[in-house]
């Protein structure tokens, strides 16, 4: 117990600190207030335009005059639950590749070495991580409720067991993971859980199939079994939606219980952690260590790492050179890129997403979606790499002091180091876009039209997050004029070309002629931030973070 | 005071530690040295609890190193210093103090702000504080339960040449004092004034543990060579 009491006394403290700061400066509650703000908002909103009386839904019968299910309500329930058991196994697959901690790297070097009991810091922190997770689910609750406020009875106790509902879950995945890879780093149960995993996937699946088979309809039977109250049993995913189940038959006896099955389960956990965990310090060292890592990143003291999504982080290269000077940025980014996915020039990310397109081209073909949705998707991938452009200037080449030193000009450092981005992007729309064209039936000038604007708005986002950074010293002038710039170049650049090109689409009624227009109009853009990146590269100074 | 017997650490297949035995007696101030990847941060996690042994023994005062009775002896400084963000630097000491209960800790915790010249800080947040001072903060942390066994991993990095002088000169204290230190670093002449005894390691092993004068002699050297010169002489690949 001296432990546990430390441990309190501990974070009693730290609390007061973060009081004493937050009284230092309120201005930190701020976007706290905004979003308290933004609830009341919300449910003023809707609870003030509650007062219409609204006719109860009347059920649709069957042949034989007998009510049917509620069948929207049911493939709500059934796809919610589907999507908690997916989150569910994805974690204790996880659990088996990497630990949780529930550690700083302040308590490794001041409290592991130092005369307490392992397994008594262990309870006070796994029972201490309640608490975020209640925290997430209060937000969780009001935010989702928010949008329903004014058709729910947002009493107490609906909250109260909606709350606990969604805390519990959260809650309960760490020392299931924690247990997971204890087991799995003592006994090696790796296979074992791929085998359940999989085992419990194609159970879920009959559970899906075979009721949807059996109906007139698959989709009207597929979730009649998942969604059904017996499910309720079904440990975690169940028992939460048990609790939940007090908005229907407000009977707190009957959630209650789901509330102490959750108790009864987190204390078997805790006993099988502590008995199978034993002298776990070095099973968390890792997990602790990255999660501070994440943390410093998250505040910004420590550069975004160019490698964090990396596929092929270990893979052996023997790459001739491509030339000497800038040259050798492209060479830099070309191994860079090939472990970053299978093939430098064509990966894993690149696949999916052309694959989507011709999934949707295909599906249009066959009248299942309408053209829309291509177009849509099109829109996407240019605002997605609109927006890897504005974040190309924060990474890479630029934050290294090598791209200062190597002897060459600025215009060939700048284009060595964008050319394999170019090449790649130029591939990739390539691919997604004439098959998709040519299977969809769209319109053939489509496919220059994505190419340009893709390439167009990448570059002006690129020109966007550089310029400033490069034209501003650091400072005040850079937070006050950076805005004005980027709004600057917004409001004549951006926001002209969008006008031209849904004034085209009204005239032609047209998504062909919108997009060409856009990208016409942004290539000019793109022209210009380029030529004003390249006239001030020069000035672009090394920053130590 | 400590003894690691047969002590192996493996990752994978790979020894990180491969089969050392060696012991500390009570007073007994050691350089750890070794080129990087040669096992000295790993051994030491190892004898601290931070890390589990593969296999061996290691003893402290003749309990087992894990146990609450072994950990009351000993104080580790990390080689990066992670302290907690929201503790003040006083607030630290607090904290060990009452992690090793130790009494009357103000007075103690006051002269080593003051050596460390910390005591302008001391209502400072862990989270404002540079490497630099998170380093003596860790250090005042070490040696406020005034442990009978310290263990630094490389403890002058990040430290400004003041703070660096007052850790050899707490080094010299400490062993007048009768403590027993073990002291890995890469700044060897760091320990060649203070250290009673120098233990080499190189791929996990140990390749020479003795006194510098024996060490010199056993490496076939004349007089008048320095500690580096033999360092290099030993672990340089054959």
């Amino acid at each position: 117990m001296r432990e546990i009491k430390l441990l309190l006394r501990k974070d009693l403290l730290i609390l007061l600190n973060n009081i004493k700061l937050i009284l230092r400066n309120p201005l930190r509650l701020l976007p706290y207030a905004a979003v308290i703000g933004y609830f009341l908002f919300i449910y003023w909103l809707r609870l003030g335009s509650g007062d219409e009386t609204s006719t109860p839904e009347i059920p649709e019968l069957d042949t034989n005059g007998v009510p049917l299910p509620n069948f929207s309500f049911q493939n709500i329930i059934g796809g919610v639950t589907i999507l908690a058991l997916m989150f569910l196994f994805f974690q204790l697959y996880r659990a088996t590749k990497k630990n949780v901690s529930f550690f700083k790297m302040a308590d490794v070097n001041l409290l592991f070495t130092a005369p307490v009991k392992p397994e008594n810091l262990l309870i006070y922190y796994m029972g201490r991580s309640i608490l975020p997770s209640l925290g997430g689910a209060v937000l969780f609750t009001f935010y989702g409720l928010s949008q329903a406020a004014d058709r729910l009875d947002l009493g107490f106790w609906n909250l109260f067991f909606t709350v606990l509902s969604v805390g519990f879950f959260f809650f309960l995945i760490q020392p299931i993971r924690f247990l997971v890879y204890t087991l799995h780093t003592k006994y090696g149960i790796l296979e074992y859980i791929k085998s359940g995993v999989v085992f419990l996937a194609i159970l879920l699946g009959g559970m899906i199939l075979i009721p949807g088979l059996m109906a007139e309809k698959f989709w009207q039977g597929m979730f009649s079994w998942i969604a059904s109250p017996w499910f309720d049993l079904f440990p975690i995913v169940g028992w939460s939606r048990g609790i939940m189940s007090y908005w229907s038959h407000q009977n707190w006896l009957l959630s209650s219980a789901f509330v102490g099955l959750y108790c009864l389960f987190y204390f078997v956990v805790l006993k099988l952690v502590i008995q199978f965990s034993g002298y776990y310090y070095e099973d968390v060292l890792e997990a602790t260590k990255s999660n501070e890592e994440q943390l410093e990143k998250v505040r910004g003291k420590k550069e975004v790492d160019e490698g964090t999504y990396s596929l092929n982080s270990k893979k052996q290269l023997a790459l001739p050179d491509f030339g000497p000077g800038a040259q050798a940025f492209y060479w830099r980014n070309y191994i860079h890129a090939s472990r970053q996915d299978f093939h430098p020039l064509f990966g894993i990310y690149s696949l999916i997403m052309v694959g989507l397109g011709i999934l949707f081209a295909v599906l249009s073909l066959f009248d299942w979606f309408s053209h829309i949705v291509i177009y849509f998707y099109l829109i996407i991938l240019i605002i997605l790499y609109f927006l890897a452009g504005t974040g190309r200037a924060n990474i890479g080449d630029l934050k290294k002091p090598f791209f200062y030193l190597i002897p060459a000009s600025w215009g060939s450092k700048f284009w060595n180091m964008i050319k394999l981005d170019l090449v790649q992007l130029t591939l990739f729309c390539t691919v997604l876009i004439v098959p998709t064209v040519l299977i969809a039936g769209l319109d053939w000038l489509v496919i220059p039209g994505f190419l340009i604007g893709i390439l167009a708005f990448y570059l002006t986002g690129l020109g966007i997050n550089l310029i400033p950074q490069i034209g501003l010293d650091e400072g005040w002038d850079r937070v006050l004029i950076k805005p004005l710039m980027i709004g600057g170049i917004i409001l004549f650049g951006l926001i002209p070309a969008g006008l031209t090109s849904i004034f085209a689409f009204v005239i032609t009624n047209q998504f062909v002629w919108a997009l060409l227009t856009l990208s016409v109009g942004m290539s000019f853009i793109a022209l210009i931030l380029i030529h004003v990146t390249l006239d001030i590269l020069k000035r672009l100074e090394f920053k130590e973070l | 005071m400590l003894i690691v017997n047969n002590l192996i650490k493996k990752y994978g297949k790979q020894n990180a530690v491969d089969d050392i035995s060696f012991e500390l007696q009570g007073g007994e101030v050691v350089g750890l040295l070794g080129p990087n990847g040669a096992g000295k941060s790993t051994t030491m996690k190892c004898i601290v609890g931070l890390l589990r042994k593969t296999s061996g023994e290691i003893t402290l005062g003749g309990y087992d190193h894990l146990t609450v009775e072994a950990k009351r002896l000993f104080s580790y400084i990390p080689e990066t210093p992670y302290v907690y963000d929201l503790l003040t630097v006083r607030e630290h000491l607090q904290f060990i103090a009452q992690a090793y209960n130790v009494k009357d800790w103000k007075k103690k915790g006051d002269d080593l702000l003051e050596l460390f010249e910390l005591n302008d800080k001391a209502d400072k947040l862990g989270r404002d504080l540079s490497k630099g001072m998170r380093q003596k903060v860790s250090i005042c942390c070490a040696l406020l339960p005034d442990p009978q066994v310290l263990f630094f991993d490389e403890p002058m990095i990040g430290l400004d040449p003041k703070a660096i002088k007052n850790t050899r000169q707490v080094f010299r204290e400490l062993k007048n004092q009768g403590k027993t230190i073990l002291v890995s670093t890469h700044l060897i002449d760091s320990v060649e004034t203070i250290a009673d005894r120098i233990m080499i390691l190189k791929d996990g092993r140990i390749i020479g543990n003795d006194s510098i004068a024996n060490l010199k002699m056993q490496a076939e050297q004349g007089a008048g060579v320095s500690l580096e010169d033999l360092f290099l002489e030993l672990t340089k690949d054959a």
